[in-house]
């Protein structure tokens, strides 16, 4: 049989909550795995109480898993956690994002997991790593950032940094661990081995300094780099410009200069001694932003500039809105935006998904899941009767919700 | 035995340039992959030209580099794209960062490189994608972040957006691209045949709205994602507060705020009218933010402050500048910061490798390569070429090197 995407009969134990987690597993399930989600009894996920809530659903909860199984159980309880053992033995990956030490002693180290299952891949996922002196703090997107030197470079320059109202750090640490799982699993057709990969936001938003750590390193601290506002301190013009009502992307820096200077009629500053090179126009940033957004704001017609800018193959983008960028023909037509349907919500839009392979069509039909909605067929698929299952159930080992 | 790299044994002909494509082959070399990296005649990836430079060297083509072969050529010599023919034979997978239809033109697009070699996996990378409206556009980190509707939630409400110092979606594209790559190398074991990954920067900046899409989506329009400078528009407190001395993170999450008005001596908050709910703190931010900031500045230093808060698990953070980052115990302990060698630059910092296997230790011997330092070894060493025809194909300017 055809199998229905590259991760088709995988099997993977989540017992990840919050954000970072889920995302590796909502990938996982993007990509055609059985993804069984531990939710820890009485309440689950604590995100199923996020906003935006319709019909007691949380929308926050409903995007980070759907297709994923949920199995909702006592992990104090010595029975759930026998049921757990087994599942272990019977999965591909182990996901954790508690904090370092958490799921040791919940009976899942990786010493013990690799004793029940010798071929698992375990990943866990924390916000400064299992190790280190800050190893013991809380795994919070903002913090590791704050942590990262990455918060100090957003914002104006006389001013509080700025904060990004978006979670880069959690669902980039949840690719990273994707990433790394992957590995794992190709190294293990080879070695038939698993092991343990530790994955923290720390090095996840550190990753992302492609200039910062070797530039003030290499240059002996004689580069600093800077917030600065809607301008990059080191390159001009790069930024963000007020055109006549909307706020546009604009690089006209290296050999962007010459026909940015075209398109505004300025042939006269392509060679000028002031402008013709990016020391130049860094020293007169104002002068150069003020004549960009003069003529931007001259024309009268942001469409119309965006157009010719980027007919001149000038870096040049539209900053748009989020209720924008749900309605763009690009974002539809490629699906980077996406709208799902989920039982108690209805229909509600959420990004597409980022990993697109030319043999798999996307999956659309997921689902996320009740609280405990699976844990009978979960556990009857490892062989646990029926009359079992329901003394668990009695005994509130196994809790299962209406939403 | 010596153990064997995560990756060892698989081949990848690497046609990317600048920062997003580098960032996956880099993350690959890492992991023991041979990456042969393609270099245009005559200067090879732009990159080897950004600043910081010394001895005529990049630590921005180093640190997106290391471990990597070079192989530069003048690709529109009918020789040159006999090699690389040759090369798509020998490799496991093949992937590039032109602007969408490029590499057609150049002779290796999907359906040509899938003749070639039909296990090979094939990953293009763009800022909008093969296909739709925009993926005609020139692509640049910044461009695809704006039209994701991420620059517009970052800054003061009353000001322009703010730019990020750093590139955020470029490595982070190149890590979605590595991971792509790697399952479809994984469903090649399983079914024989290689396939085509399309990967864009605009669909990874966007993926990255945890919230924002789907509470604009679901509320009808009623939650309108906004920039709201250093505090959250709909989380309070949740954003970055004057300490004694500089900056300072700190949140406080439903279940956290009895715990900070504890640690403030300020347990009458809990009850306070203008604080009980979440609502009301948004509501009412500017008191908020005044109580806690007057409460901040009684500590002689902001490590004391943050000492405190940390005392009783309410999350907070020092604003670290990239310096103070490169400087941090616990960035040194780990890795998170490391510091490599190169033969011109000597040594420097850079950041570490974040993906962390319990089997497999980091390789820290890693060079980028001087341009088209490994023409010969490729084509002698891989392909059967003799040298002397290595050597004519030097002299034609076929293939240039070149000593940094």
């Amino acid at each position: 049989m055809q199998p229905r995407h590259v991760l088709d009969g995988f099997r993977v134990l989540d017992f990840t909550q919050y954000l970072a987690g889920p995302s590796a597993s909502r990938l996982l399930v993007e990509m055609g795995a059985e993804v069984i989600k531990v939710e820890i009894a009485p309440g689950g996920d604590p995100t199923r109480l996020l906003p935006y809530r319709k019909n007691e659903r949380s929308c926050y909860y409903v995007q980070q898993n759907r297709g994923k199984k949920g199995l909702c159980l006592d992990l104090r309880d010595a029975r759930g956690r026998e049921l757990l053992e087994r599942l272990v033995a019977t999965s591909d990956v182990l996901l954790e994002n508690f904090s370092p030490g958490v799921i040791a002693r919940l009976g899942f180290g990786w010493e013990r997991v690799r004793e029940l299952n010798p071929q698992i891949v375990m990943c866990s996922i924390s916000g400064f790593g299992q190790d280190g002196p800050l190893a013991e703090l809380q795994g919070i997107d903002i913090v590791a950032q704050a942590y990262a030197g990455v918060t100090d470079l957003i914002g104006e320059e006389d001013g509080p940094p700025a904060l990004p109202l978006l979670s880069f750090g959690d669902v980039n640490t949840g690719v990273h661990a994707v990433a790394a799982i992957n590995a794992a699993l190709l190294n293990r057709t080879r070695t038939g081995k698993g092991q343990w990969l530790d994955i923290s936001l720390l090095d996840c938003y550190y990753h992302c300094h492609e200039i910062n750590v070797h530039a003030v390193s290499a240059s002996g601290g004689a580069l600093a780099p800077k917030r600065s506002g809607a301008h990059h301190y080191a390159v001009c013009p790069l930024g963000i410009f007020k055109g006549s009502r909307r706020w546009f992307m604009l690089m006209g820096s290296l050999h962007f200069w010459a026909p940015l200077c075209r398109v505004m009629e300025r042939e006269d500053l392509i060679e000028h001694p002031d402008f013709a090179t990016n020391e130049g126009r860094c020293a007169r940033r104002g002068e150069v932003v003020a004549l960009i957004e003069g003529w931007l704001q001259a024309q009268n017609d942001d469409d119309g500039v965006l157009a010719r800018l980027q007919e001149a193959r000038i870096p040049c983008a539209p900053v748009l809105t989020v209720a924008e960028t749900i309605a763009h023909p690009h974002f539809r037509q490629r699906r980077t935006v996406r709208t799902i349907h989920d039982r108690h919500i209805g229909d509600f839009d959420i990004p597409g998904m980022p990993l697109r392979f030319s043999d798999y069509p996307e999956i659309t039909e997921l689902e996320a899941p009740l609280l405990g909605e699976h844990n009978a067929e979960i556990l009857a698929g490892i062989g646990v009767a029926a009359e079992e299952i329901a003394a668990l159930t009695q005994a509130g080992v196994l809790v299962g919700g209406d939403r | 035995m010596a153990k064997q790299p995560i990756l060892d044994g698989y081949r990848i002909l690497d046609f990317t340039q600048y920062l997003a494509g580098p960032s996956a082959t880099r993350l690959m070399a890492e992991m023991g992959a041979e990456i042969i990296k393609v270099e245009m005649a005559p200067y090879g990836d732009p990159s080897r030209a950004f600043p910081y430079r010394k001895h005529k060297r990049s630590a921005y083509y180093v640190q997106q580099n290391r471990g990597k072969k070079s192989l530069c050529l003048d690709l529109k010599d009918e020789r040159s794209q006999a090699v690389v023919r040759e090369l798509i034979r020998e490799c496991d997978v093949l992937i590039e960062n032109y602007a969408p239809g490029v590499i057609g033109r150049l002779g290796f697009g999907w359906e040509q490189v899938r003749e070639l070699n039909p296990k090979l996996v094939m990953c293009s990378i763009s800022a909008f994608g093969q296909t739709g409206p925009l993926s005609h556009l020139s692509g640049f980190d910044y461009i695809a972040q704006a039209y994701a509707g991420v620059t517009s939630v970052i800054g003061e409400p009353d000001r322009p957006p703010s730019l990020p110092m750093l590139a955020i979606g470029d490595v982070t594209t190149g890590v979605h691209a590595a991971c792509a790559l790697g399952f479809a190398l994984l469903d090649v074991h399983r079914t024989g045949v290689g396939q085509h990954l399309d990967i864009s920067l605009l669909d990874c900046y966007f993926h990255q709205h945890e919230v924002n899409v789907q509470a604009y989506s679901a509320s009808g329009g009623k939650i309108v994602p906004r920039r709201a400078g250093s505090h959250h528009y709909a989380v309070a407190p949740t954003g970055i507060f004057r300490g004694p001395e500089g900056y300072i993170m700190i949140l406080a999450l439903l279940h956290q705020w009895p715990v900070l008005c504890k640690a403030m001596g300020r347990e009458d908050l809990i009850k306070d009218e203008r604080f009980k709910t979440n609502e009301l703190r948004v509501a009412n931010l500017q008191e908020l933010i005044e109580l806690i900031e007057g409460w901040l500045q009684r500590f002689p230093t902001d490590a004391a402050a943050i000492e405190a808060l940390q005392a009783v698990r309410v999350p907070v953070a020092p604003i670290l500048t990239v310096p103070q980052a490169i400087a941090h115990p616990h960035h040194r302990a780990r890795g998170t910061v490391r510091t490599v060698s190169d033969r011109m630059l000597g040594e420097f910092d850079m950041p570490g490798m974040p993906l962390r296997f319990s089997a497999h230790p980091d390789l820290p011997e890693l060079q980028a390569p001087f341009l088209g330092e490994h023409n010969g070894e490729i084509l002698t060493g891989l392909l059967g070429y003799d040298a002397a025809a290595v050597a004519e194909l030097e002299r034609a300017g076929v293939l240039v090197s070149a000593a940094h």
